[in-house]
């Protein structure tokens, strides 16, 4: 799974971090496989955003691909 | 699924077999697939099917008797298909179908003596395997008696030109003035076959013994012989004859067995069933001039043909038509799928899906059970670790929490220390009719003051899911419960709870609540509006509970509309085997399919039947709301919702616990935070599978200092909390009347570190 994910609206704060999300490095892990990924992340907690539109596509079809595997 | 239970499982179905027809060939020529080509008027695919099995078609086809004919299961429908006629057309109208291919050549030489069909038909069939054939024959040119037949019949141009094929396949002809005993003597090759349906000198004759009816070998090694008097059509049993040889030979020549694993001929044995009802008798078509069909009359022949086929089950199987095959094909799916070492397993998705009804057990000739299929081969995939996480994940949490604290609950009636019969709802009628369950429960408690009730889930989830070990481990407990309270009759309202008990714990003694209030009486009015019942799927089985829901609406006087398959054939609304949890858009199909089936409202005593069935629009009644109409809720109303099922079990445990001056304790302390949900959210957290419940939870822990996201434009505020397997995120804005729900979804990919 590849690479950048990144939705159109950045705009958003973490809370209680008061910090603007960015692009930052994530791992994402499923039945035992592993995906370095690029998400917005709170540059001071770390915190990681998942978007629905994210979710509900490409990361749907991989968890999928990976039970039938 | 190993090699010998696929065996075993592929042996059950009989879609594969022949159709009668070809059944009732002794070239086993595919009739069906040519008069079903014709029919088309698809001459030239016609042509092909015939070629693929006849030795000299142009000559076959003209001269052909049909013994098929007899078999045709259109015999009594109008009369069978006429396909010696059909042949004649077809081959009359199509020119042949280029080279005939030979395998690569092979050294040892056959002599055939005679060159009548059998004789041809042996030269044939072993040239195109390599062998170098010479055929001795009478005459200036061979064919025997096919040389005397009329031009209409067999025009002699068309004889020379198959026989020139014969020679371009490195069969030699020889011009002989007798075909003696001499000639065979003086023959080097390495066999021998004689042509009885030629003119055989005496002397040949008399050498001859009976051969072996099965291989047409002689007493004497590498002879064989065809084409006998005595046989029942003059041309086809020659022709018969002659490939029977010819298979013989090809064996004999290679030192193999002349009988191991041989195909006898099937004389039109056949296990293909073939479903007649219902199909119109149609005459059969006579040909307007002397020269047989034309070709637009063959094409009306020919669109007579049953086109025989078993798929009974298939017929009436949405799950089993969506996937385009049959239970054999199915097998043979299901064990790749097992088998499969590295790769997708394409599979899991179609064993998932079967509602494990049982229609098609009941429907096939042999009993074919899908759902027992699908069930090992889940309960295989659990073992193995390799079940889909996902598959069945929301059922089984329903389940689960069913069971939990906040939702089961077994007592005596109040006042009672003791119970002779147990009310058990069944998770559903209590999480999709609550006011329904308690009304129900007081009327039990008219009849039998000593009822007590139990809240809780039988674990047919479990069990569809191939979860054996949890399956099982619940039943123990549940057993243990119930010896708890003195082993009390089991009365349930629910046709899988009846299903599961009866057969996973006889001891229980369960039965139907139907039963019970069609022996007590019933003060209730009928709507006047006919009805279309629809038993659920696990009523099939039970004729007993099915005839007292009949017998308690006949006694309310309400009009049953027809619905066909009902009773014993009844369908799945879409909800069994779990098949919307693994395969959500082919239950929705197959519950659209099922209301289809009738015009009438729909009426059903299975709360999950009402709860799926309404799910397509149509005004689908539960039997309460007949049995009791001061609680009826109307036909039209949509179904009740993932949601509000789980809060409807917390309500009605609370009030029957207040009937005790009871109440459920500590409550989940996310319970009471309070939602505005719109109903196209509630529609999107329903399809995403995500509960008010989850939304809840999500919220409470951002409300107690859980990190969020907030939108620095319009205030817009996203939390998110892994619940168990899944992470939920929720988008909403803080309100006056609670939070405003926006969106919500989920996944199970986990993010190293944590979510939010
Ligand atoms: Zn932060």
């Amino acid at each position: 799974m590849s690479l950048v994910f990144i939705p159109e609206d950045m705009d958003w704060v973490c809370e209680p971090c008061g910090e603007r999300l960015q692009p930052g490095k994530v791992e994402l892990t499923y039945l035992g496989n592993a995906f370095h990924v690029e998400l917005p992340v709170c540059p001071k907690c770390g915190a990681v955003y998942i978007y629905e539109e994210l979710a509900l596509g490409r990361i749907h079809e991989v968890e999928q691909l990976l039970e039938d595997k | 699924m190993d090699q010998k239970e696929l065996r075993e499982w592929e042996a059950k179905c009989i879609q594969e077999e022949p159709p009668a027809c070809r059944a009732g060939c002794p070239l086993n020529v595919d009739a069906r697939a040519f008069v079903l080509s014709m029919a088309r008027g698809d001459l030239d695919a016609a042509r092909a099917v015939l070629e693929k099995s006849m030795p000299l078609a142009a000559v076959t086809a003209r001269l052909c008797e049909a013994p098929c004919e007899v078999y045709c299961i259109r015999k009594d429908l109008g009369g069978a298909i006429a396909v010696g006629g059909l042949e004649r057309l077809c081959i009359r109208e199509t020119s042949p179908k280029g080279k005939i291919p030979r395998l690569p050549a092979r050294p040892r030489k056959v002599a055939v003596i005679g060159s009548g069909p059998s004789s041809l038909t042996v030269a044939f069939d072993l040239a195109r395997k390599g062998h170098p054939i010479s055929v001795y024959h009478l005459g200036e040119k061979p064919g025997g008696w096919l040389r005397g037949l009329d031009e209409s019949i067999l025009p002699q141009s068309v004889l020379d030109a198959e026989l020139q094929r014969l020679g371009s396949l490195h069969v030699t002809f020889v011009a002989v003035p007798a075909l003696d005993a001499a000639l065979i003597e003086a023959h080097p090759a390495d066999a021998v076959y004689v042509g009885q349906d030629d003119t055989i000198a005496p002397d040949l004759l008399d050498l001859l013994t009976p051969p072996d009816p099965e291989t047409m070998a002689l007493e004497r090694p590498g002879w064989f012989t065809g084409g006998l008097a005595g046989r029942e059509f003059r041309f086809i049993s020659a022709v018969s004859q002659g490939r029977e040889a010819a298979v013989s030979i090809d064996r004999f020549l290679q030192n193999a067995s002349l009988t191991s694993s041989r195909v006898p001929l099937r004389d039109g044995r056949t296990d293909l069933f073939t479903q007649t009802f219902g199909i119109e008798p149609v005459e059969r078509v006579v040909p307007s001039g002397q020269g047989g069909f034309t070709r637009d009359e063959a094409v009306r022949e020919a669109g007579r043909c049953i086109d025989c086929q078993c798929l009974e089950c298939v017929k009436h199987c949405v799950y089993l038509a969506e996937h385009g095959g049959y239970p054999k094909s199915y097998a043979r799916r299901v064990f790749n799928n097992s088998a499969i070492v590295q790769g997708m397993r394409q599979a899991n998705t179609f064993i998932n899906s079967c509602s494990m009804c049982g229609q098609c057990e009941t429907l096939c000739p042999n009993d074919f059970s899908m759902a027992d299929m699908c069930l090992d081969a889940r309960r295989e995939m659990v073992n193995l670790n390799r079940m889909p996480p996902s598959a069945h994940w929301f059922a089984l949490e329903e389940m689960r929490s069913a069971k939990d604290a906040q939702a089961a609950l077994i007592r005596h009636a109040p006042g009672a220390s003791a119970s002779d019969a147990i009310f058990f709802p069944g998770c559903q009628l209590a999480g999709i009719r609550p006011e329904q369950t308690l009304r129900l429960y007081d009327r039990l408690l008219e009849i039998e003051p000593r009822t007590g009730i139990w809240l809780d889930c039988c674990a047919a989830p479990a069990h569809w899911a191939g979860r054996q070990e949890e399956f099982v481990a619940i039943l123990s407990e549940m057993e243990k419960i119930w010896s708890g309270m003195g082993r009390p009759m089991v009365v349930t309202a629910c046709s899988t709870c009846l299903k599961m008990f009866r057969e996973h714990l006889p001891a229980f003694g369960a039965v139907s609540v139907w039963t019970l209030l069609s022996e007590s009486g019933v003060q209730a009015s009928s709507t006047g509006r006919p009805l279309a019942l629809s038993d659920p799927c696990t009523s099939r089985h039970d004729a007993q509970t099915r005839d007292a829901v009949r017998s308690l609406l006949a006694r309310l006087g309400q009009p049953l509309a027809e619905l066909p398959m009902s009773g014993e054939l009844t369908e799945c609304c879409g909800f069994g085997g779990l098949m919307d949890n693994a395969n959500p858009a082919l239950a929705r199909k197959v519950a659209q399919a099922r209301v289809a089936q009738s015009e009438a409202d729909f009426l059903t005593y299975c709360a999950m039947c009402r709860e799926q069935l309404s799910r397509t629009g149509k005004p689908v009644l539960h039997i309460l709301d007949l049995l009791f109409p001061e609680t009826a809720r109307p036909a039209q109303e949509p179904p009740a919702g993932i949601s509000a099922r789980r809060v409807n079990r917390r309500r009605l445990k609370d009030e029957l616990l207040a009937r005790h001056g009871l109440d459920r304790g500590p409550k989940e302390p996310w319970e009471d935070v309070r939602l505005v949900v719109s109903g196209e959210v509630a529609a999107m957290l329903e399809e995403r599978r995500i509960l008010e419940d989850d939304v809840r939870r999500v919220l409470f822990a951002a409300s107690k200092g859980g990190r969020v996201l907030r939108h620095a434009g319009d205030g817009r505020i996203i939390a998110a909390s892994r619940l168990g397997e899944v992470t939920f995120w929720v988008e909403y804005r803080e309100g006056e009347d609670g939070y405003e729900i926006l969106k919500a979804w989920s996944h199970r990919m986990r993010i190293t570190g944590g979510d939010l």
